[in-house]
């Protein structure tokens, strides 16, 4: 059976297609998916799922392999193996408020998709925080009045920018990454090997 | 009425096979002479929490006592087997158990578990005689695509002592271990200053494979005493597990204990099919110095859950009908004797629709205030 590889649906799938045909990899069934969601290569399966359904579906087995963001594992904590950062999807998670909106000394309350890292992040800096979760355009929450400030990942900093906020502090480099199930990597090591040693060197495969 | 998320009802086969794989389990055991033992569903949290066993406590589920002390459901049965033996006599060596263990980390929250316990017995004998309790166990479910995998806690204990990293660090560098990632772990052994260390660490995340690798670091660490002596029990070990008809050994000795409590040789059984994990286990000596004890202890756990739905939906028995009525039902209760073996069923009426349930469906009527017997 061929190893089934779970995809990060979006910007990681793009950037991840662009590093796989670098490898020498046949690209062509992925790029002409149209909207379905399993498709076949020669040599492997792809699913496309969004980031911590990635996570699940390796965790579950029902995919021998997933490239996700760090910011995804960080945040769930799959019981999965972690195996290797990869060279695109960098971008780093951030503490951001309002461009001179005034930081108040009572307890503050931040806006963040990530309410698992944010928490982890206060507590490392010893403040307590209510924290508030949504799922979307958290740049919204300081702006409207919902949130102090926010928790989010970062990668150029426009959208910030654009919506009238300024990094307070960074404290997180992510990357994308490959996550691989614990059972499947033992037991379907010989036809997984090459392909994860070819992402880790990022060299062609012969 | 609705259930909570994780908990459902079971019925028939399902059931069945699970019933199935508990007596072979309790038959296996009994000729292997190992006796039984129960603990109760409900246990202080603390025996399971405390700094031996190391459990979370949020994955359990409980709740306070009248006392205001934290009570919780069995999170494990080999914690609660330790507490409950050091009050059993010494000389019964080997022991067994079955039943659910609970946590709130699992999928469906209760899982079953059919396990053994082997104390005060040499290394080798009691980790030898787990396994082929396992494989014996397996066979007897007919379950042949099966894999082993041989670990030692001791590999990563050895490799990271001189690097003299402090509790949290280790801890962090064992995470990075279990989870196989070669950059943390690359990342957080140079901190220690040792190139060299670091290197040996980063590459015994990729140890594991078939027991050609315990030969590779057999010659690899030939100047290191201890790590030839746990590789050389390993090797032990696979030898004897395919003296008896093992096909499929594997080894990973980047392998790192998830709890705290082992120290020795891990083992593991994979379904080749799916990877479900069937058993697992290992060496625990540690465990007993919380009641100050000095024991040899080592034992593994079936996941019965995973065993059962793995074992083929057996062949039904031969289903029989007694069409009876309230006059002849003594009559039909007493022809059950002629039908041993098989499944009979009393019914007063068979509509059609039933009637492709059973293989044979037999009239008891009363004629003449004589019971008659027609087969149809």
């Amino acid at each position: 059976m061929k190893p089934c590889i779970a995809l990060t649906k979006g910007r990681l799938e793009k950037q991840f297609l662009e590093y796989f045909q670098s490898l020498g990899f046949d690209i062509q069934p992925l790029v002409k998916k149209g909207r379905k969601l399993r498709v076949d290569t020669e040599d492997f399966q792809f699913v496309f799922a969004k980031g911590v359904d990635v996570t699940t579906y390796v965790e579950h087995g029902i995919a021998d392999l997933g490239i996700v963001g760090e910011d995804v594992l960080t945040e769930f904590q799959p019981d999965v193996f972690n195996l290797l950062p990869l060279p695109f999807g960098q971008c780093r998670m951030a503490l951001a408020a309002e461009a001179g909106g005034k930081w108040p000394e009572r307890k503050r309350k931040i806006a963040s998709k990530y309410p698992n890292i944010t928490k982890e992040f206060f507590r490392l800096k010893g403040e307590s925080v209510d924290i508030v979760k949504l799922e979307g355009s958290v740049e919204l929450a300081p702006i409207l009045g919902l949130a102090d400030g926010i928790v989010d990942i970062v990668e150029t900093g426009t959208t910030l920018k654009e919506n009238g906020l300024i990094i307070k502090e960074e404290f997180h480099q992510y990357t994308a990454r490959c996550i691989a199930n614990r059972s499947s990597l033992k037991i379907k090591k010989d036809c997984l090997t090459p392909l994860i040693e070819a992402l880790q060197k990022g060299e062609a495969v012969t | 009425m609705f259930l909570p998320a994780g908990s459902q009802d079971e019925t028939g086969q399902q059931i069945n096979n699970r019933f199935h794989a508990y007596e072979i389990f309790g038959t296996v055991t009994k000729r292997r002479n190992f006796e039984a033992i129960s603990t109760p569903v409900v246990e202080y949290a603390e025996t399971f929490t405390n700094q031996y066993a190391g459990m979370a406590l949020q994955s359990m589920l409980k709740w306070f006592n009248r006392e205001g002390e934290i009570e919780v459901l069995r999170p494990d049965w080999t914690t609660a087997v330790a507490r409950a033996l050091v009050n059993q006599p010494p000389s019964q060596l080997k022991w067994c158990y079955q039943g659910s263990v609970y946590r709130s980390d699992k999928d469906g929250m209760e899982s079953r578990q059919a396990g053994i316990e082997i104390v005060h017995t040499p290394v080798f004998l009691g980790e030898s005689e787990c396994l082929l309790t396992a494989v014996n166990f397996l066979r007897e479910l007919s379950i042949s695509e099966y894999v082993i995998e041989l670990g030692h806690t001791g590999i990563f204990e050895e490799l990271t002592a001189p690097l003299h990293l402090s509790p949290a660090q280790l801890e962090k560098l064992r995470q990075a271990m279990h989870d196989k990632r070669k950059d943390e772990v690359l990342h957080l052994a140079s901190e220690s200053g040792s190139e060299r260390a670091a290197e040996e660490l980063t590459n015994l995340v990729d140890a594991f494979g078939s027991l050609e690798v315990i030969e590779v670091y057999e010659k690899h660490w030939k100047s290191n005493h201890r790590l030839v002596e746990i590789i050389q029990h390993l090797k032990k070990l696979a030898q004897l597990l395919s003296d008896c008809g093992v096909d499929e050994i594997l080894v990973d000795l980047g392998r790192v204990k998830n709890l705290p409590y082992y120290c020795g040789t891990m083992f593991r059984g994979y379904l080749k099919d799916n990877g479900a994990t069937c058993f697992s286990g290992g060496r625990y000596d540690k465990l007993y110095e919380q009641f100050d004890e000095q024991i040899s202890a080592v034992g593994l756990a079936f996941d019965v859950d995973v065993l059962s739905d793995k074992l083929p939906f057996g062949k039904e028995q031969e289903k029989i009908c007694l069409v009876a009525s309230e006059e002849s039902h003594a009559y039909a209760e007493e022809l059950r004797k002629k039908y041993t073996g098989r499944i009979v069923d009393i019914r007063y009426a068979l509509h059609d629709s039933d009637r492709a349930d059973y293989d044979q469906i037999v009239d008891v009527t009363k004629l003449n205030k004589e019971d008659k017997v027609v087969d149809k």
